[in-house]
């Protein structure tokens, strides 16, 4: 039976990313201090509760309306770390959820929280709640929410989609602070427009890192800051390679004519024989690396046929 | 292996209401309580083992899926040629039955989210909280919906094989009563919350565009000539007015200030690298995040 050739680049630098993370997870397991440049949207975080404890209004807080991912376990870990502020102060929470998975981990992981401080009689059902499963019921059922209460804060937080505006926008209507973030580059533009503060692409994924500042995660991500190093490098050496091995001749000249219009014309037909020797798109290195399994049979599109000699003849031919 | 390799053969591939199938599910109900009874019991540091034990598992088997050779043009029914192509085999036939567990599991869950909805609502309504009529139109609205549609349900599963409740001259009260619900209620509100986004934008893109910082001004300024590039009548006469300035200067350089070509310079050479980037940080973060939890490493967190 035939196997599938999938290629060994994309398992060799998946490997590499893991081999970068968990060796710089190894290495900064002694050390004390490691250096995380400032994220003004955690930062804010603070800023955010004391002010809704001052208020005495609730923070809401969404951990968008995805499935149960890396994405909303983010977003639930930094909303555990709002809960062990809020929890002390007696400020209310309330984190509204979209799907059943992400609301039964929440509310395990903010009960904890709570008991561990002490203080499980601030925990009630509505600290941690299920709105809806549909997305634009879940939308009006936490802008509501957020306007019936008054929340002081919105940290809304994992995976959105058309429903982020309405949210950014109830919040900012009744003037409550936002810090905002999404893995969605397409979300990111709303909240950038509505919110306070935003967490742009992996800064989402260093907030953890960045709020315990434990020396695992913070590995972690000087991991993932080496991973990028080579991603940058393989960007840069690609499109080297590429541009090298697909310089081609001119095939055509631009002109004008009297009246300033454009006129191509053929330069001289010795360069012209120099295209059939042209690299195509999919014969360059980068290309063959990235797609092995597509062979030379499968590039021919529309392979030549020889013609039938038992064919009936057509007329006039 | 061999068994798993054909599909008549497998646990959920035997003959429905045969006397082994049932003997199967009841053995298999009666395990799932005894190790669901056994996990609440358990000490938290031994829960917490079982937890990572599972997420191992899992993680390890979506690894091995990706890893391991795939067999191209599996035919039903064939057997394994051998150890590599028989774990292929295993992995392609486990891949629906893992499904089918999350599957269940949401459904669970989701029965959860449903009591923790109606737990909330009626404490509203028992305390007489604020707008505590909504949470009564909210109860009641749950239980036509659910009443309506499980009644359907079973009209066109058990009294209707031949499937005439399809159309919609055969009609009875429910189905009417259903769409009047469904698509005649909930559908029309739901697109109009999506439509309220357009006003929305608006606002927010009033005050995104109010020029107080460099950065707001170069929002502003790239957003003003995306939008131009997008009037047409302006695109025109712009264009126009380029190609009448090429051919009185005969400099053709001047062609890359049309507005359509400039707003394709902002969208190929800012716009798609700097997502791209982004996409890159955000993949690398999820990369690391999936390992930390794969591996017990994310204490602090929700794993721990």
């Amino acid at each position: 039976m035939q196997y599938l050739d999938t290629g060994w680049f994309g398992i060799f630098i998946t490997l590499m990313m893991v081999t970068f993370v968990l060796s710089n997870i190894y290495r900064a397991k002694g050390k004390k201090e490691l250096f995380i440049r400032r994220i003004s949207g955690l930062n804010a975080l603070d800023d955010a509760i004391g002010r809704a404890t001052e208020m005495g209004r609730p923070i809401v807080m969404v951990p968008g309306i995805g499935d149960l991912n890396a994405i909303s376990v983010q977003a639930v870990n930094i909303f555990k770390q709002v809960a062990k502020t809020a929890s002390q102060f007696g400020t209310p929470i309330r984190v509204c959820c979209a799907n059943a998975a992400v609301y039964t981990v929440a509310q395990e992981v903010i009960r904890d929280v709570y008991q561990g401080a002490g203080m499980i009689e601030r925990f009630d059902s509505q600290t941690v709640q299920f709105v809806s499963d549909r997305q634009f019921a879940f939308a009006a059922g936490v802008s509501g929410m957020i306007l019936r209460d008054q929340a002081a804060a919105s940290f809304l937080l994992g995976e959105f989609y058309a429903e982020s505006l309405i949210f950014a926008e109830t919040a900012n209507a009744i003037g409550a602070i936002q810090i905002a973030g999404s893995t969605k580059t397409a979300q990111t533009p709303f909240f950038i427009a509505a919110c306070d503060y935003v967490l742009i692409g992996d800064e989402y994924y260093a907030a953890s890192a960045y709020l315990t500042r434990e020396p695992v995660l913070v590995g972690s991500l000087i991991g993932q800051d080496w991973g990028k190093i080579l991603i940058a490098a393989m960007v840069f050496f690609g499109f080297l390679l590429n541009s090298i091995e697909r310089v081609q001749p001119a095939t055509q000249h631009r002109g004008e004519d009297d009246k300033g219009n454009a006129n191509w014309t053929p330069v001289d037909s010795a360069t012209v024989k120099e295209k059939d020797k042209l690299k195509k798109a999919n014969d360059t290195f980068t290309f063959q690396v990235f797609n092995p399994f597509i062979t030379e049979a499968m590039k021919k599109v529309d392979p030549p046929r020889k013609p039938d000699p038992d064919a009936p003849k057509e007329e006039g031919k | 292996m061999e068994l798993l390799a054909q599909a008549r053969l497998t646990f959920f591939g035997m003959t429905p209401n045969s006397p082994e199938l049932w003997v199967k599910i009841i053995v298999t109900f009666i395990l799932g309580l005894g190790v669901m009874f056994a996990f609440t019991k358990a000490p938290i540091r031994a829960r917490r083992m079982i937890v990572f034990s599972f997420t191992f598992a899992s993680g390890l088997f979506y690894i091995l899926l990706w890893l391991w050779p795939v067999a191209v043009a599996r035919e039903p029914g064939t057997l394994p040629n051998n150890a590599v192509e028989g774990v292929a085999f295993w992995l392609d036939d486990a891949v629906p039955r893992i499904a089918d567990v999350a599957q269940i599991l949401t459904a669970f869950l989701l029965g959860l989210g449903i009591m923790s909805l109606l737990t909330v609502h009626t404490q509203r309504i028992r305390r007489k909280a604020q707008d505590w009529k909504y949470s009564v139109l909210l109860m009641v609205s749950l239980v036509t919906m659910v009443g309506f549609g499980y009644v359907d349900w079973i009209q066109k599963k058990f009294q209707d094989p031949q499937g005439k409740l399809l159309e919609m001259a055969n009609w009875g009260p429910v189905q009417y009563g259903q769409d009047l619900l469904f698509d005649g209620a909930y559908q029309q509100m739901e697109a109009a919350m999506f439509s309220m986004i357009a006003f929305f934008i608006l606002s927010a893109a009033y005050r995104a565009f109010r020029v107080r910082s460099v950065e707001s001004t170069v929002l502003m300024a790239s957003a003003l000539i995306l939008m131009l590039s997008l009037m047409g009548a302006l695109d025109f006469i712009w264009t126009t007015g380029i190609n009448n300035l090429v051919a009185q200067t005969h400099n053709p350089f001047l062609d890359n200030f049309k507005i359509s070509e400039v707003a394709g310079w902002v969208k190929s050479t800012l716009q798609t690298p700097s997502i791209r980037a982004i996409e890159f940080g955000v993949g690398l973060g999820a990369v690391a995040m999936g390992l930390r939890i794969w591996l017990g490493l994310e204490r602090g967190g929700v794993s721990a």
